[in-house]
């Protein structure tokens, strides 16, 4: 098992050096903002192109040789130090430390809230095969998948937001900040806040990330991250706890009296769980990682995703690049994680075989 | 094979204990082989010389040229690519005409050989030469001339998603209507298995209409166009304040409480965009785009997951490690990020989203076809061809392909609805090419209009919704009524 678990780790190390390795590829074939600026700058001053492009390489250290800068750029990401961001003028770990809470705030509570829920919808289906409410559930998992997350999110704007008026378009940020711009769990405020700026306020009113305002402001998004991932997860449960349903063991308690609670939760769940885990991870966690990405970008929350799309526009290539990487180091943490879930979900699992 | 072949089957097996299965042929003896008619089958000797006396130096001139170009285009440098060489008698030959004869020489050869071919047979053959030849002038320009794309005498010009979708749509209908209209008693079964799931039945019809929509339409249709005057025009049967839409109202305007009112007309029946696009034309290009991607995108990762996890399974030890090593190193990357990267370093295009999603997105579905395949290659039928002698191509393509047909469909139903929401997301935030009319690019263009004019965003999202919804019902029947482990439990 030792071995195994060293095996794992040493893949997981081969997987994040070819990650990064594309990704050095690929953000070298980008041609250099602060390069094509010097040419820009020279062109305009009537000074030499050549040397001030030259100059302004041998500055950035680009005129090394290629091996020199590969090895200088895993060092440096490895290391965290992820350079500097031209469009926020401060370094990338800062901007991403900055906008990773909003991200969170969101993520979070919906890849749990899928996971269970899903799990849950997914063996009561199993358990009531061919009933009304399996066949509910079924055609909702359909529409959680065939559902593309922008435009859910657009349709939840324009009902909840536009038609009906309980929620604002805009997500303000501010609301999950005191007065001084720094993230609180909770705080009241007065008027003065730049929340509420535009808005008639009387008396001390909430903030922080667990007020009302934000809890409200976030609802939609949660919701919308949360549908795609449930439905996967709902139909990979079901299909998994079909396996065993009619299982041997399972009739051999239900013989014995064994309540339904008990048969669900240890006699079908735990050996539908080890494949459970995989797919979760492996099929589900890229969608939703991107699907939050996009998610973003139409409620206007100022996390990564927007970060990361703004970046794109303005060609800010080291933000663009870690914005990347970010969830796909999640990825194959998760992997990592999942099978080192497997160790204590199913003794039975040889490990020599891997 | 008739009369006797049913007796055969009827018969108990211990009955005729003189017929064993294991002496083959039908009626338990081996077909008299006809030396002489496959001797008189091949090219006569005389032909041959002929074709070999033209392919010669035919030859040889091809090799000079690509070499001379070759050269011409290492020396050439910032000249904007090599240039083509000048032949003795026939002058300069154009990378078309390379290309025209040597298909018509290869007709030639197999014309030369009047082997029993099947009408199907031949007409495929003949497809795939001409594809091959349009594709190589297109990459042949495309690489040498920077002026654009080869034009073709009729077609135009015709792009590489082009090309590529015209050999999807070929492969449709070569591996699936071509089998199916065929063996009518086949089809009937799946037809009967399928019909029991409405849903499915619905989508199927649902999904051809864009189909065949989008083909026809975005070719008699022309693409939809900014026209000043006609922003934000709503679509039938609704009208919106007049200060919503741009200064004309084909639908006529009428007052009510006060505010001059837009009436929608039946010239936009689904509205016009901000910038005067009509949403209806937008939809029916966008039709053609969905189904592009998804189809060819999925074709190509399915040739490839079928072939990587047929060789794997097939050859097993060392084979199996370095290919299903390979697979999991390609996954380490998931294909939506990949993609993201290179639409920042390359630039997006519809191109290299099919060619992305087609070649690195077939990990899941090889390891799929992988795991069927395992078990398939302990079947008796599998040791027997393999003792007949036949080659591992010829044992992996007649009987393990078709044994695991069913995961590579429930492979094929699994991935093209992801890479159709692959697209309309990459297109929604911008990422892909502008000027192809995508479903998503729509919704995005309307993303800043909700409040007033909520039709541009929906209408197209509606329908990229139905086609993807329409994609997982239809997957999910076919699941059932192919795959042996799932039969007969819905029903």
């Amino acid at each position: 098992m030792k071995w195994y678990l060293l095996r794992r780790l040493l893949w997981t190390g081969v997987a994040t050096l070819v990650i990064l390795t594309v990704t050095f590829v690929l953000m070298d074939l980008v041609p250099n903002q602060r390069v094509l600026e010097a040419q820009f700058q020279a062109a305009q001053q009537g000074v030499d192109v050549e040397t001030a492009v030259q100059a302004e390489r041998e500055r950035l250290g680009l005129d090394r040789p290629t091996h020199v800068r590969y090895f200088d750029f895993l060092q440096s990401v490895l290391q965290l130090e992820w350079g500097w961001s031209y469009e926020y003028n401060r370094p990338v770990r800062e901007v991403v430390l900055r906008k990773a809470p909003y991200s969170l705030m969101y993520g979070l509570p919906a890849i749990l809230v899928s996971t269970v829920l899903g799990i849950a919808i997914g063996l009561y289906s199993a358990v009531n095969q061919y009933t009304k409410r399996d066949y509910v559930a079924t055609f909702g998992a359909f529409f959680g998948i065939s559902i593309p997350n922008f435009w859910f999110g657009i349709v939840l704007l324009v009902v909840f937001g536009s038609v009906l008026g309980w929620v604002e378009i805009g997500f303000n940020p501010q609301l999950a900040e005191n007065a001084a711009g720094n993230l609180v769990w909770l705080d009241t405020a007065t008027a003065s806040h730049p929340a509420f700026i535009g808005e008639e306020v009387d008396g001390p009113r909430r903030v922080g990330i667990l007020s009302p305002g934000n809890l409200k402001q976030l609802i939609l998004p949660t919701v919308v991250v949360m549908t795609a991932s449930i439905a996967s997860v709902m139909r990979f449960a079901r299909a998994e706890a079909l396996e065993y349903v009619d299982a041997d063991f399972v009739k051999t308690a239900k013989a014995k009296g064994v309540g339904n609670w008990r048969i669900v939760g240890k006699h079908v769940l735990r050996p539908a769980a080890v494949p459970l885990t995989t797919i979760i991870v492996g099929r589900i966690l890229g969608l939703v990682l991107f699907g939050a990405y996009v998610t973003e970008l139409v409620f206007g929350i100022p996390g990564i995703g927007l970060a990361s799309f703004r970046a794109v526009l303005t060609q800010d290539t080291n933000l663009v690049m870690i914005t990347v990487l970010l969830p796909t180091f999640l990825i194959v943490l998760g992997n990592l994680l999942e099978d080192l879930i497997y160790v204590v979900l199913d003794p039975r699992i040889d490990y020599g075989d891997r | 094979m008739t009369g006797d072949d049913y007796k055969r089957g009827a018969t108990p097996a211990g009955d005729d204990t003189d017929r064993t299965a294991t002496d083959g042929g039908a009626g338990g003896t081996f077909e008299t082989v006809e030396w002489d008619d496959i001797d008189r089958a091949g090219p006569s000797r005389r032909a041959e010389a002929v074709w070999i006396l033209v392919t010669a130096p035919w030859l040889v001139c091809a090799v000079q040229v690509s070499l001379q170009f070759l050269a011409s285009l290492a020396s050439g440098g910032g000249g904007g690519g090599g240039s083509l060489a000048p032949l003795p008698v026939v002058g300069t030959v154009g990378p078309v005409a390379w290309v025209g004869s040597a298909l018509a020489l290869g007709t030639a050869y197999y014309g030369l050989r009047p082997l029993r071919r099947s009408r199907i047979a031949t007409l495929w053959l003949g497809f795939t030469g001409v594809w091959l030849a349009g594709v190589s002038a297109t990459a042949v320009t495309q690489l040498g001339d920077e002026s654009g794309l080869a034009a073709f005498p009729l077609l135009g010009v015709v792009t590489p998603v082009d090309w590529l979708w015209l050999l999807t749509v070929a492969v449709l209908v070569r591996y699936g209507v071509v089998p199916l209209s065929s063996n009518r008693r086949i089809a009937r079964y799946y037809w009967r298995q399928f019909r029991r799931n409405t849903a499915a039945v619905v989508s199927a019809i649902y999904l051809v209409v864009v189909f065949v929509v989008g083909i026809v339409g975005a070719r008699v249709v022309p693409e939809p166009s900014p026209t000043p005057g006609l922003e934000s025009q709503p679509p039938a049967f609704v009208s919106v304040p007049s200060y919503v839409t741009g200064v004309d109202c084909p639908g006529g305007t009428r007052m009510e409480g006060g505010t001059e009112l837009c009436q929608g007309s039946l010239a936009h029946p689904f509205g016009t965009t901000g910038a005067g696009e009509d949403v209806l034309r937008a939809v029916i290009h966008g039709m053609e785009v969905s189904m592009q991607v998804g189809l060819i995108a999925t074709l190509i990762s399915l040739a490839i997951a079928t072939a990587v996890g047929l060789t794997a399974a097939y050859y097993g030890g060392y084979v199996d490690e370095v290919l299903m090593r390979y697979v999991d190193i390609q996954q380490t990357f998931p294909t939506l990020f990949l993609f993201l990267l290179l639409a920042y370093s390359l630039g997006g295009s519809l191109f290299l989203l099919v060619v992305i999603f087609g070649f690195f997105g077939w990990g899941n579905s090889a390891r799929l076809i992988r795991g069927e395949a395992l078990q398939r290659r302990e079947q008796l039928y599998m040791q027997a061809s393999k003792s007949a002698g036949a080659s591992p191509f010829w044992t992996i393509r007649n009987h393990l392909l078709p044994n695991v047909s069913n995961s590579v469909i429930t492979a094929a139903t699994l991935s093209i609805p992801v890479i159709i929401i692959a697209e309309a997301t990459f297109s929604f935030i911008g990422l892909a090419d502008p000027t192809i009319p995508s479903w998503g690019r729509i919704i995005s263009d309307g993303q800043g209009q909700l409040r007033n004019a909520w039709w541009i965003s929906t209408i197209p999202g509606l329908f990229l919704f139905c086609t993807v919804l329409a994609f997982n019902f239809v997957g999910d029947a076919l699941r059932d009524a192919l795959d042996p482990r799932h039969g007969g439990e819905e029903s």
